[in-house]
């Protein structure tokens, strides 16, 4: 993973005593929240026979693989094996973490020895959606600082800038943010939040706004590879 | 009364049916058929049964219904008292109607890629998983959308057979290759489904012991 942070998820979507699986760079990752809030991000496989901890569950403070029911604490320690409940479990046993953030609504990771700065907090925002397209980070933060963010309304809101990692939208005040995610080659998640606190309607109008944005990164690129 | 259900374990129709007949606690026989690697739902006894050689089928006192979809609504329609499973309000009527359609047209292409990947039923892999995960985006779409005004399910504000008709798609959906990474309002929804009084586990959608 480069240095940095970077938004794998909105902090909404991940409910206390859930988990998500995801992927950065290619790279699987679980994000999930234990019982008391704290969100975790791991490397997303057991060290026993490698199964995606993602597909497991949540108990308490612990997640737990569905394969063995390996139980793993908030540091990623394994605590207990099922299959051997009288076993001390060795320090060895221990699944590679990452720093988490939870800032402006979004969580970020970073790897474990990062010395980047945490990404700056910001208040008053409400999610939007996490959009999924099949288009490369770059292309999708071009075709954003070029044409802007579909409008609810029909008229697009205008790129305003990156501020700490959140692409801005609107003008003369940003309405909009959109964290990146560089989930796999060709593979971006837009993880969107609105400004203030927009009534229920505004926002389902926001994700439609969502929908025509990934209609249009992905439309463009069928064509491109068409005209190729 | 009398109710036989021919049934398939590791078939998701047949998992629809299972569902709602346990989660309204209707009693009923259960006959095992041999789909796989038997073909048993395509030999001259069962084809005796059910022409359509489809399963489920359902016999409810002799009467013969086919397509889990409409076994879904006939269920409801006759066994649930509460009247929200196929709610009679025409707009969520319809609502339901809609997404159960959607479940055997677009939704289709998901049991499709899995009776592929799992039986090598013959299939164009890459076209029938992207049909697939196109459907799983509107209902992603949808779901991110109700959820702003506290939706929890499909239609209206309990779960309907519009829920479990489209649920084994997306619970299953690692088994045709799709992981839940890119759809968070399904991910959040199945965790609301699973929690339905009544609720079954199949092969592949895991008892979280």
């Amino acid at each position: 993973m480069s240095a940095g942070w970077y938004p794998l998820a909105l902090a909404d979507g991940i409910e206390p005593g859930t988990s998500a699986g995801t992927q950065l760079f290619g790279k699987e990752l679980v994000v999930w929240r234990d019982a008391g809030g704290a969100a975790h991000v791991w490397e997303d496989r057991c060290p026993h026979r490698g199964m995606r901890l993602s597909f497991g569950f949540v108990r308490g403070d612990r997640i737990a693989c569905l394969y063995h029911g390996w139980q793993f604490d908030g540091a990623g320690q394994c605590r207990a094996i099922p299959a051997h409940p009288h076993l001390d479990v060795p320090e060895t046993i221990k699944v590679a973490t990452y720093r988490v953030a939870e800032r402006a609504g979004v969580i970020w990771a970073a790897d474990a020895h990062t010395e980047a700065p945490e990404p700056a907090a910001r208040d008053a925002l409400t999610p939007i959606r996490s959009l999924y397209v099949d288009r490369p980070v770059a292309a999708v933060r071009a075709a954003l600082a070029g044409a802007g963010f579909p409008g609810a309304d029909g008229a697009p809101l205008p790129f305003a800038g990156d501020a700490g990692g959140l692409l801005a939208f609107g003008a003369p005040e940003p309405v909009l943010f959109a964290a990146l995610q560089p989930f796999a080659a060709g593979r971006t998640a837009l993880h969107i939040l609105a400004v203030g606190a927009p009534a229920a309607e505004d926002r389902v109008a926001l994700a439609g706004a969502a929908e025509v944005l990934r209609r249009a990164l992905e439309g463009a690129s069928a064509l491109a590879e068409a005209a190729a | 009364m009398s109710l036989v259900l021919y049934d398939y374990a590791l078939d998701e129709n047949c998992y629809k049916v299972r569902l709602l007949l346990s989660i309204l606690g209707v009693p009923h026989e259960t006959v095992a058929i041999d789909m796989f690697p038997g073909s048993e739902h395509r030999g001259p006894a069962f084809l005796a049964l059910n022409p359509r050689g489809t399963l489920p089928a359902l016999f409810a006192d002799g009467l013969l219904l086919t397509g889990a979809e409409a076994i879904l609504a006939y269920l409801a329609e006759r066994f649930d008292e509460s009247g929200t499973w196929l709610p009679a309000d025409p707009a969520a009527f319809g609502a339901v109607l809609s997404w159960l359609h959607f479940a055997v047209d677009e939704l289709s292409a998901a049991a499709r890629a899995r009776a592929h990947a799992m039986t090598d039923a013959p299939a164009d892999e890459a076209a029938v998983v992207a049909a697939a995960r196109a459907a799983l985006r509107l209902m992603d779409d949808h779901m991110t959308k109700r959820e702003f005004s506290g939706g929890r399910f499909f239609v209206g504000e309990t779960p309907t057979i519009a829920d479990l008709a489209l649920f084994p798609a997306f619970a299953l959906s690692r088994d045709y290759g799709i992981d839940h990474d890119e759809f968070p309002a399904l991910r959040r929804w199945i965790r609301r489904v699973r929690a339905v009084s009544g609720f079954l586990t199949m092969p592949g959608i895991p008892d979280y012991h």
